[in-house]
């Protein structure tokens, strides 16, 4: 009974930071680039004023536009919002953790795209329409790369969830293998494209032709801008930890031994921290792509997917 | 009693067709208060189908099949011509390629010949790869509430004789090769079938499409479990029924719901080309919402009813790769890639369907003068839209319901439950969307303005164009071009024909070409060159008739 409220405790608490924390990432994010770019930026609390202004506008409906116009911005928030609470932040066997199958989690990713899709064609202007094509596009190759990521992932832990893959490899012995390091491959390419990052699409970009993400909210204004900011926000968040918490296990806490929670906040927000990081260099190092090398881009992630999973049979034939 | 001489017709049911009856009813009563009330045709096709199903013996079963096969021809050809062609006549060639292969099939001895010919007859039925370019082209083309009889009922009676001869009749006899045949021509037409369904702008072409998807999606079940039976691996066997099953109901419940929709947006605008729509949302909005939950079964996301058959069928497809070689281990992994692929392009196709064909504005005055749908056609689709509820919030209990059909079919099968739960994930996401709701009342400015849509910054459009230029829009072929030119070049060529259609269709029909030409010439022939063929086959013969008795 006092091991479930701990649970229920730290569910709250991991529910609290990663919303609360997801706009503060990504003002990180802001303003390490300007910083790497030489400029000095806007403070990391950005996203929370921006947010803020939002919500004070009035927002402007398109007369043209639907019943459904107000809705796809609750569905696609409260996809993104719902594996925001599965995928494990600080700690591992949270209340929610048997709900985090990894297919489920693709699920609802899916969801919140075609939410995003619908809002982008609500309207029926060019740019919405441009780039949902492209979005569709770049979800068939990423969704393909990310299910054989899984498979290598399940196969090596035996269990669908999340939270269970994540606990593997806390407490298995995997060590160092060159399957993982194709699947990380793999999964940072899809990661890149599933948040629109630069590679990939351009986050602060506006009107350009080659915009994607940008492009299908241009309709939107006032509160739904923001529940639509807020989710890729999430999504971000959501990413970063999922990467960390299955590549980067080292210090995760369980959620019923409450002396394990510090150093399990603690390094969560140095994982966070890092990848933040690394994510900034990365961007200011490249340039973004042509809409059409992407699938290329993630074709490859599928390639080395593919090779994780040949490399895991090998390995387990070699050891066993 | 109509039957073989002397033994009569056997019928009976058990749960495998108990199941498949299930699968038919709603669909059958959700056409019939739409569309197909009075149709004799229609009602002899529908008993074709369930005399298919009760058939206890082989004679009682190919009677069906062809009943239903003949009436459906019927009504194929009753419907409208595809660009100046009925496809009746291509329907007819498959239909009789299939009866010539189902016949001796089900009266050969249990075997790799006779399933390897059961495979190829019905597997042409059901639409799958190679054999189903027929598919897109037969099933649009008649009244509404046949063609969602014929996509959600027909192709299904079609993967029940599978399912039959697979496992119980030919079940002794069982090699895991089968599995493997049925999940390559499964997996063909997932990727064919989906990818076409996300470049085609008929909007019941697009569903037809996704028919040849779904069938692929329940081949590649049917396939992990028949594999799997073979290799004495009743827990995977039972994943993989489990997953094309499910995947068989909830098919059998959103295409006919979105077959009928299609038929009412024929029948409110005149045209079913995604790129003369647009708009019906707010002209047809109870359609919309019932065309929403038809989309989300087709996209199978998570919450509709189509998502639960693509977990298990993920599942099993991992749960297949860990359990067996190292080709079988390449193979699985890079049949979930396509199943990973297929999976984003249906979700490509539904939202198409749902984005350029209801939302946005009209594209013409068709689209922009429809109104709401007729009320039987409504019923009609309420109806297969209730039955899309338990599969979409309560798919555990279903799959409770499927037990006895899974033991049957794999004796010793473990009852396994379902991991995905979509009732909390519902309360979370409900949940959510309350906070986010209740949040902006408290902290975000009150009430919304209307305005202008900003379309892209366009110019104003001219008066007689109210619904603005329709040229400014996005349509459903440019929304696509991205996917034709990244997979659609690559799979379909330039010209975008299917293959099966490049490499099977047009040399049979050149060849067809080749023998009339022969058969005109003959036909032509002068006195003199017939003199001279009968002359020399005499000869021949004559000649023929010496060597043998010589040697």
């Amino acid at each position: 009974m006092f091991l479930l409220l701990l649970r229920c405790i730290a569910t709250l608490l991991h529910a609290g930071l990663i919303f609360g924390l997801a706009p503060l990432l990504m003002g990180v994010m802001g303003s390490l680039r300007a910083r790497l770019l030489g400029r000095s930026g806007p403070t990391p609390l950005q996203p929370y004023r921006d947010l803020w202004k939002l919500l004070g506008k009035i927002p402007l409906v398109p007369d043209n536009a639907t019943e459904l116009y107000k809705f796809w911005p609750f569905v696609s928030f409260s996809a993104v919002g719902t594996i925001a609470l599965l995928v494990p932040g600080f700690a591992l066997n949270l209340v929610s953790a048997p709900l985090s199958d990894f297919i489920t989690l693709i699920g609802l990713f899916a969801l919140s795209r075609a939410a995003v899709l619908l809002a982008g064609l609500e309207t029926g202007f060019g740019f919405g329409g441009a780039g949902a094509g492209r979005d569709v596009l770049f979800g068939i190759f990423s969704e393909a790369a990310l299910l054989v990521v899984v498979l290598v992932f399940v196969l090596i832990a035996g269990d669908p969830t999340v939270d269970g893959i994540a606990t593997y490899f806390r407490f298995g012995q995997i060590g160092i293998s060159v399957s993982l390091g194709f699947a990380l491959a793999a999964m940072l390419a899809v990661a890149l494209a599933e948040t629109g990052r630069i590679p990939v699409d351009n986050p602060s970009g506006h009107l350009e032709l080659g915009m994607v993400h940008e492009a299908m909210l241009l309709e939107y204004s006032g509160r739904y801008l923001a529940l639509f900011q807020y989710a890729a926000m999430l999504r971000l968040i959501v990413w970063f930890s999922l990467i960390a918490t299955i590549f980067c296990p080292f210090g995760l806490a369980q959620a019923g031994n409450f002396f394990s929670w510090p150093l399990g906040l603690l390094s969560w927000l140095a994982k966070l921290a890092a990848l933040a990081v690394a994510l900034a260099c990365f961007e200011v190092s490249t340039a973004k792509m042509r809409v059409f090398r992407v699938p290329e881009f993630l074709g490859v992630a599928m390639l080395l997917g593919l090779l994780s999973a040949v490399f895991l049979f090998v390995a387990g034939r070699l050891g066993g | 009693m109509i039957g073989l001489p002397g033994q009569g017709m056997h019928l009976g049911i058990d749960p495998l067709s108990a199941l498949f009856l299930c699968m038919l009813v709603p669909q059958v009563v959700a056409s019939a208060i739409a569309v197909e009330k009075k149709s004799v045709t229609f009602w002899v096709f529908v008993l074709g189908m369930v005399l298919a199903l009760l058939a206890a013996d082989a004679y009682a079963l190919v009677l069906g099949f062809e009943l239903m096969s003949a009436a459906s021809w019927l009504l194929v050809l009753r419907g409208e011509r595809v660009e100046g062609r009925s496809p009746a006549l291509l329907y007819m060639g498959i239909a009789l390629f299939s009866a010539a292969c189902l016949i001796p099939a089900v009266f050969l001895p249990a075997g790799g010949l006779a399933f390897g010919l059961l495979l190829l007859g019905v597997g042409a039925k059901a639409g799958l790869a190679p054999l189903h370019a027929w598919l897109p082209r037969a099933h649009p083309a008649p009244t509404a509430g046949v063609s969602a009889v014929m996509s959600g009922g027909m192709v299904k009676i079609a993967l029940y004789i599978i399912i039959r001869y697979g496992f119980i009749v030919f079940g002794n006899a069982i090699e895991p090769w089968w599995g493997v045949a049925l999940m390559v021509a499964g997996a063909a037409s997932v990727l064919i079938g989906s990818l076409r369904a996300a470049l085609e702008v008929e909007l019941k072409t697009v569903l037809a499409c996704s028919t040849v998807e779904h069938a692929g999606l329940i081949a590649v079940g049917l396939g992990v479990a028949l594999r799997a039976r073979a290799m004495d691996d009743p827990a995977l066997a039972s994943l993989g029924l489990q997953a094309a099953l499910l995947c068989a109901l909830a098919h059998a419940a959103f295409k006919p719901l979105l077959f009928l929709g299609a038929g009412a947006v024929k029948q409110a605008t005149g045209t079913t080309s995604l790129n003369w729509l647009g708009g019906l949302m707010r002209a047809m909005p109870r359609l919309g919402m019932l065309m929403l939950v038809g989309a989300a079964g087709m996209a199978a996301l998570p919450l509709g009813p189509g998502f639960a058959p693509e977990f298990l069928l993920l599942h099993a497809v991992i749960a297949a790769a860990g359990a067996g070689g190292v080709m079988a281990w390449i193979g699985f992994t890079a049949l979930l890639g396509v199943l990973g692929l297929s999976a984003a392009l249906a979700l490509a196709a539904a939202v198409r369907i749902i984005g350029i064909g209801f939302l946005g504005r009209p594209r013409t005055l068709h689209a922009a003068a429809a109104e709401e749908a007729n009320t039987p056609n409504l019923i009609g689709m309420g109806l297969l839209a209730a039955c899309c509820l338990p599969l979409a919030l309560t798919p555990g209990l279903v799959l409770d319901a499927l037990q006895p059909v899974i033991s049957q079919l794999v004796p010793n099968a473990p009852e396994a439950a379902l991991a995905y739960a979509p009732l909390p994930l519902l309360v979370l996401m409900l949940l959510l969307a309350a906070a986010a709701f209740f949040g902006m009342r408290r902290w975000a400015a009150r009430g919304e303005r209307e305005a202008l849509p900003w379309t892209g910054g366009f110019g104003k459009p001219p008066a007689w164009l109210p619904f603005g230029d329709p040229a400014t829009q996005p349509s459903a072929t440019g929304f696509a071009e991205p996917v034709q030119r990244a997979l659609g070049l690559a799979v379909l060529g330039s010209a975008g024909t299917d293959p099966s259609e490049r490499y099977i269709l047009a040399p049979l029909n050149r060849l067809h070409g080749q023998v009339t030409r022969l058969a005109e010439w003959v036909r032509r022939a002068t006195v003199r060159q017939r003199l001279a063929f009968v002359f020399a086959a005499l000869v021949m013969f004559l000649l023929v008739l010496g060597l043998g008795q010589n040697g």
